[in-house]
Order: structure tokens, then C-alpha cells, then sequence
């Protein structure tokens, strides 16, 4: 699902939270792979500002919505809004 | 569904991206202020001043009054317009090699007085924008550009411990801590303490926080990750290491 923004970005509907990656923010610098508790994090076939590789959840239901990966994002890429 | 990125309110939005290296700790150290700004509501009283070395690259990064200055210099340079204006609430940011090496008798000097600034530091061992030479803060056996072979301390002794430092030289009214990108919510409220420490004209504030450079360690995340979790505390521990409430007997005041 892609919508319009000031940045590029795309969104992912999981289980547990709607997932938004800013691509026209990401640089692609994997910190946020890392982080994920559940490992839910790959790199897409997105690319980022630097044209390097975005990241986006690897499925529909792993993410668990702790926003890990927003809060360590030195770009502030990510969006998560956990559903209720 | 949300279309805007959530950056702190105190942000640049036109600036960014920022001009950063991909995984530079500086970004995540700006974040933690920013939020910071932002929660204590104090936007516009904000005066940003940021050094030589990769901090400078943050002198459109806030939607604040913003000086970017000489090497080193920026704490005195925040100590004037503190002291002109002092309604004004003052950051000094700067590298670990702006302010341990190039400008240390500046830190020294405005923390021996106890000058009513914040100064916010980030550590990433090594001097970042000139490519990776050894700095101050490089740990032991850590290889960089000017240390191919690893720092020898016994050729060029200890790292530096800043926030030890500025506690054994301030008055019993600063406010020291070390926090770590690893940890950007600690972090965030070492800096709020700082800033309110300044904002209740107590004196001297200072924060250290343990930052990555991945662009000159040659890390990939994982490695990042480690190096700022595992490594560096081993010798730069995090914590608050001074605050006003602690009893002046404690310290050297
Ligand atoms: C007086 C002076 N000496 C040396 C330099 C060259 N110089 C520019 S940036 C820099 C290193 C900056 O390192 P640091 O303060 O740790 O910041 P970082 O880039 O690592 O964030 C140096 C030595 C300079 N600009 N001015
Ligand atoms: S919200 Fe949590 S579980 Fe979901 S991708 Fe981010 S870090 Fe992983
Ligand atoms: S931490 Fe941010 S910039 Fe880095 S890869 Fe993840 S989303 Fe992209
Ligand atoms: S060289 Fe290092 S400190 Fe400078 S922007 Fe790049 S990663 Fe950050
Ligand atoms: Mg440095």
C-alpha cells in the first residue's frame, strides 16, 4: 500500500500495527534490523534517500508494534501505530 | 493512517534527512534533544551553538537561534550570549574532540565557574570529520587512522573520562551523566534534567552521551551496536554521575 506524503514512503498493514517506513528518510543504515526483538525487519526492494536498500517487516503478523525500530531510527523513518 | 514522519516538534522538517552519516550517532543524540525541547516547552528560548568536527552539520537542524562556531570554542561562545541574555537557555554541542582535546581548557574553564550552559557532547572515540583519527576518548587498543596498530596507552595514555571530570571541578549545583545512543529515552531525560538544571539557574550542566560513527569505525549495524553496548562502557560508564540534589559534602565544592 503507498500513499503520498512530503516523503516518499509505504505502508505496511500488520496484525498488530500499521507499520510506515519513509523511504525518502531511510539511509539504510540496518540499526533498526538490529533492534527488532521479533527480527521481523528486512531490508526491501524500496530504496532508501541514498538509494540503498529501505527495511520493512518481513511478514503480516510478526511485528508485535513496540516501536523499537522508530525509537532507534536516527532519521525518524519509521511510523508505528499500534492497532487496539 | 499516518502520511508525516513523527520528528520532534523543535525539528527542522525542511533540513531533513539531515546531513548525517547513515547510523550516525549524532542524529540519535539530536533526537533525544529535540524530544527534550520539546517536553519542556521551551522552543523559543533555545540557543544552539554547534562546534567544528560532524556536529556542525547540524547548524540548520532545529527550528532555533543556532550559531556554529570555532573548534572547541563553542562553550565560551554559549557562556557570552548566557551571560548577555540570560533569559536565554544556552546548549553547547560539540564532539569529544572539540571538547576534550581542541577546546578542553574551555570546558574546563566554564565548569570551574560554573557557567549556567548545557553542554551536550557526543563521544564517538574518535576525531569523525577529518576521517578517524585517534582522539582523546579512543579506547585502549582501538585501531584508528593515526593508530593502525591500536592506541598504546603506554605512548598515549588514557582515554579521557569527561563526565568524571566536570564532577570533580563543578560546585555542588551542576548536573553531570554519561547516557548512550543505546538508550535514547535515558538519555532524553539526562538531557531534561541538564537543561532544567540550567533553567533553575543552578549552574553548569553536562551530558556525555556514548555515540556511533560507522562511517569511520567501518561498522556494519551489528558491529555498531556492539561497539557502543559492549565496548565503550567497559571503560565510559553511563549514569548520572553529579546532580544538585546530592549533598555538598559529597562533593568538591
Ligand atoms: C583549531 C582546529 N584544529 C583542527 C581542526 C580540524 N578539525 C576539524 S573537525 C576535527 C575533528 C572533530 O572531531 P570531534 O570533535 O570528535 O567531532 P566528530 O566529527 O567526531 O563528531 C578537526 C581536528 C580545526 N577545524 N580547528
Ligand atoms: S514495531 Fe517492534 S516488532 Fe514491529 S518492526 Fe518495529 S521493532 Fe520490530
Ligand atoms: S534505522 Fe532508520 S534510516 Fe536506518 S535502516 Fe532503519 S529505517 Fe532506515
Ligand atoms: S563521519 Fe562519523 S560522526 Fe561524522 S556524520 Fe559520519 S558517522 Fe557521523
Ligand atoms: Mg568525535
Amino acid at each position: 500500500m503507498s500513499t503520498s506524503s512530503a516523503y516518499k514512503m509505504k505502508q505496511f498493514d500488520t496484525k498488530k500495527a500499521v507499520f510506515t517506513i519513509f523511504t525518502g528518510l531511510c539511509k539504510g543504515c540496518g540499526l533498526c534490523i538490529q533492534k527488532c526483538p521479533v527480527n521481523t525487519l528486512v531490508w526491501s526492494d524500496d530504496l532508501g534517500v541514498y538509494g540503498t536498500p529501505a527495511v520493512q517487516p518481513k511478514d503480516t503478523d510478526t511485528c508485535t508494534g513496540c516501536g523499537m525500530c522508530s525509537v532507534v531510527c536516527p532519521d525518524c523513518a519509521i511510523v508505528i501505530e499500534r492497532k487496539k | 493512517m499516518s502520511k508525516v514522519p513523527n520528528m520532534p516538534k523543535s525539528w527542522r522538517v525542511e533540513t531533513k534527512p539531515h546531513k548525517f552519516c547513515p547510523g550516525c550517532g549524532h542524529g540519535l543524540v539530536l533526537k533525544a534533544l529535540g524530544e527534550a525541547i520539546d517536553e519542556l516547552n521551551i522552543q523559543d528560548r533555545i540557543v544552539f551553538g554547534c562546534d567544528i568536527g560532524c556536529s556542525l552539520l547540524s547548524w540548520d537542524f532545529f527550528n532555533v537561534d543556532t550559531v556554529q562556531t570555532h573548534h572547541g570554542r563553542t562553550t565560551p561562545v554559549m557562556t557570552g550570549i548566557k551571560r548577555a541574555r540570560p533569559d536565554r537557555i544556552c546548549i553547547a554541542y560539540m564532539g569529544d574532540g572539540g571538547g576534550y582535546a581542541i577546546g578542553s581548557q574551555h570546558l574546563v574553564n566554564a565548569a570551574s565557574r560554573n557557567e549556567k550552559i548545557t553542554l551536550i557532547l557526543a563521544n564517538n572515540c574518535n576525531y569523525g570529520m577529518t576521517g578517524g583519527q585517534m582522539a582523546p576518548t579512543t579506547l585502549p587498543g582501538m585501531k584508528t587512522e593515526t593508530s593502525p596498530y591500536g592506541r598504546d596507552i603506554e605512548d598515549t595514555g588514557y582515554p579521557t573520562q569527561g563526565p568524571e571530570m566536570v564532577a570533580a571541578i563543578t560546585q555542588h549545583k551542576a548536573y553531570v551523566a554519561r547516557g548512550t545512543v543505546a538508550n535514547v529515552r535515558q538519555l532524553k531525560n539526562y538531557i531534561k534534567k541538564a537543561l532544567q538544571n540550567q533553567m533553575d539557574n543552578n549552574g553548569f550542566s553536562f551530558v556525555e552521551a556514548l555515540a556511533g560513527c560507522p562511517t569511520n569505525w567501518s561498522t556494519n549495524a551489528k558491529d555498531t551496536w556492539a561497539f557502543i553496548e559492549e565496548e565503550m562502557p567497559k571503560y565510559f560508564k553511563v549514569g548520572e554521575i553529579k546532580t544538585p540534589a546530592q549533598k555538598e559534602e559529597n562533593t568538591n565544592g
